[in-house]
């Protein structure tokens, strides 16, 4: 009965595939070009100076582990070949000779830590971390936000000249309402997911790729997948009640609530900026996006997890009133 | 075979009445034609009959039961503009249908289209108006429905794809369905309804069928030299239903004798006086133009 909605997420769907499947290539082009520098041992070639000692030694557990040491310099190189487990790096060094700046950088699943230790300072290099699920779904996210406002208008583009079609099939009109908004759903979805599979082969192609899934990430996953559904939910009933100008309400959308997001932070000094604050504080707690905690605290790795149910709560509420407002308004459309 | 009821339909919007007391019934297993001029309220009254409306008050029964959802899939529409997505391709409007429809054919749309010479592989933005028009009426014949309401469906379509729609509508009657379908051009009407009706501003003002509505009525024609002429009484003679007058033609309706009236005219004057066949398009024009000739004429030959 959605035939139509189908192919509409169908095209959809095809146009992100073709992106997605442009920035794999590109990240291919680039994984080729940069082969020459993506062995771990390319970063630390410069320790392996004339005068060093190599050992090579395979630890009982089938690790491959290679010593480079060098008395001259008094550097330290242990570098544990894990196979697919990837690459573990201790690197031991006079700290007299690196520089000051104590790093701890993560970019993917290679995990650079540097401690100081008296005069000793060890670099610990591995390269079998894993990534963080919130970055993907962060990039999933972007992409289901454009997704959800191309598929936004369901029943809009219907209004727009196709009502003879759509309201004259031998279904009623909930359920033709249900099973369009439920198309775009799972296209929403989709697109989250070949976004995902897409960041996924990118990070194959220069690293042993592991995904961290648990704790926060698991939020970000249910959370990057709802908000979407209520942001589109937010626009499916706006168009379909400003039906003839949807098209200016899918654009207007989100600088409107960019601008009411801003708004919110204007100090309420005086009277004017008060009233300001205070619309603008109300408007935004229509908003979907408003409830997606994006403050990040890396130490603790939380994304306000103590508030996490009820703001999941609110955008699966948020979905279901807007999408019921959306299907109500098009019980009473007419030709 | 299906009968649509129309009782007392009336459709509001704002402050203007589309449809005003409307009702009428179409009688099962045959072509229906419904005329009327420019916002007479004949698409509203096709859009109350599929529930694309909703009536202000009044009720349509199908076979005496309200419409509901499942009663769509016995019956077929084509709207007068096209409906059609421009982005899909003939082949998917045949695919969405034979998905929406239980009783749907594709092959018969394909042999519709093949006749239309509509190849469905292509995209709708690049069919001609006629040819979108081809297409629905193909996807709505291969519907199978029992009840087709078809709003002006030759628009657009070249002559001999309009008599092509016009025998694919008797066929449909002669099958048992119902065909109801309206057009300005009288001369389609005439050529395939069996029954009328003619909507004027929202109501119904004529109904029947083509034959009973022509009964034994004639027009006398006649051309005067001058545009000041006098009918000498002819048009208060019984036997004239209407008398219109134009410039230095007159046109009377006539009901019996028309060959007497026929020679009074001549006597008064007239020239090149001639007596035709009653056409629909002529009850047509006598059912929704203004009827101030005869009462004008009458008066001014009283007072004379």
């Amino acid at each position: 009965m959605n035939y139509v909605e189908w192919l509409r997420v169908r095209n959809c769907l095809r146009i992100v595939a073709i992106i997605l499947g442009i920035g794999v290539l590109l990240a291919v082009i680039l994984r080729i070009s940069l082969t020459r520098y993506m062995s771990p041992e390319s970063w630390i070639q410069h320790f392996h100076e004339p005068g060093t000692v190599v050992t090579h030694v395979t630890l009982p557990d089938g690790t491959k582990r290679t010593i480079w040491d060098n008395a001259h310099d008094q550097t330290h190189v242990v570098i544990d070949d894990l196979g697919y487990a990837g690459k573990h790096i201790v690197v031991t060094e006079p700290a007299s000779r690196a520089h000051n700046d104590h790093d701890n950088v993560a970019v993917g699943s290679i995990h650079v830590n540097e401690s100081q230790n008296g005069a000793v300072r060890t670099t610990v290099i591995d390269t079998n971390g894993s990534v963080p699920m919130l970055y993907y779904m962060a990039f999933a996210d972007v992409v289901a936000l454009i997704v959800a406002m191309v598929l936004a208008a369901p029943f809009a583009r219907e209004v727009d000249g196709h009502l003879e079609i759509a309201l004259t099939k031998p279904v009623s009109r909930t359920r033709s309402a249900i099973g369009a908004i439920g198309a775009d759903v799972v296209g929403i979805v989709a697109a989250s997911v070949m976004t995902c599979v897409a960041l996924y082969l990118c990070q194959l192609l220069f690293e042993s790729a592991r995904v961290d899934v648990s704790g926060v990430n698991a939020r970000a996953i249910v959370m990057g997948l709802i908000a979407p559904l209520a942001w589109y939910a937010l626009l499916c009933a706006a168009t379909t009640w400003f039906n003839r100008s949807y098209v200016a309400v899918l654009v207007a959308a989100l600088p409107v609530a960019i601008i009411v997001g801003a708004l919110t932070l204007v100090e309420p000094s005086n009277i004017v900026a008060a009233i300001v604050h205070q619309v603008a504080w109300i408007l935004s707690r229509l908003d979907p996006w408003t409830y997606v905690q994006l403050k990040y605290d890396s130490t603790t790795m939380e994304v306000g997890a103590a508030t996490f149910g009820w703001r999941l709560s609110l955008e699966i509420l948020f979905f279901i009133i807007y999408g019921a407002l959306a299907v109500f308004k098009w019980q009473r459309v007419e030709a | 075979m299906s009968t649509i009821t129309i009782k007392n339909l009336r459709k509001i919007y704002g402050p203007v009445a589309a449809i005003d007391d409307f009702t009428l019934e179409i009688p099962g297993a045959s072509v229906f034609g419904l005329l009327g001029p420019n916002g007479a309220g004949k698409t509203t009254t096709f859009k109350c009959l599929l529930g694309l409306a909703r009536p202000t008050s009044g009720t349509i029964l199908y076979d005496g039961h309200p419409l509901v959802p499942a009663t769509l899939e016995r019956i077929a529409y084509v709207p007068e503009r096209s409906v059609l997505y421009d982005w899909m391709t003939v082949a998917e409007h045949i695919e969405m249908n034979r998905r929406a429809f239980a009783a749907f054919s594709p092959m018969r749309a394909l042999e519709l289209l093949a006749t239309f010479r509509i190849d469905p592989r292509r995209r709708v933005r690049v069919l001609s108006k006629g040819m979108k028009t081809a297409v629905m009426i193909a996807i709505a014949f291969a519907r199978n429905a029992d009840t087709l309401i078809l709003d002006e469906p030759t628009s657009g379509l070249d002559p001999v794809n309009q008599r092509h729609v016009l025998s694919l509508m008797i066929n449909e009657a002669a099958k048992g369905n119902s065909v109801i379908f309206s057009s300005h051009q009288i001369g389609q009407v005439e050529r395939a309804a069996e029954q009328i009706a003619v909507m004027d501003a929202g109501r119904l003002v004529l109904q029947g069928s083509v034959d009973d509505l022509k009964g034994d009525r004639k027009i006398v024609e006649g051309v005067f030299p001058n545009v000041t002429f006098a009918l000498d009484g002819i048009a208060n003679d019984p036997h004239v239903a209407r008398v219109d007058r134009t410039e230095r033609i007159v046109r009377l309706m006539v009901t019996g004798d028309a060959d007497q009236i026929a020679a009074r005219l001549s006597a008064a004057g007239a020239m090149g006086v001639r007596i035709v066949d009653l056409n629909l398009e002529d009850i047509f024009l006598y059912a929704v133009s203004p009827a101030t000739a005869t009462t004008d004429i009458v008066a001014k030959e009283s007072s004379s």
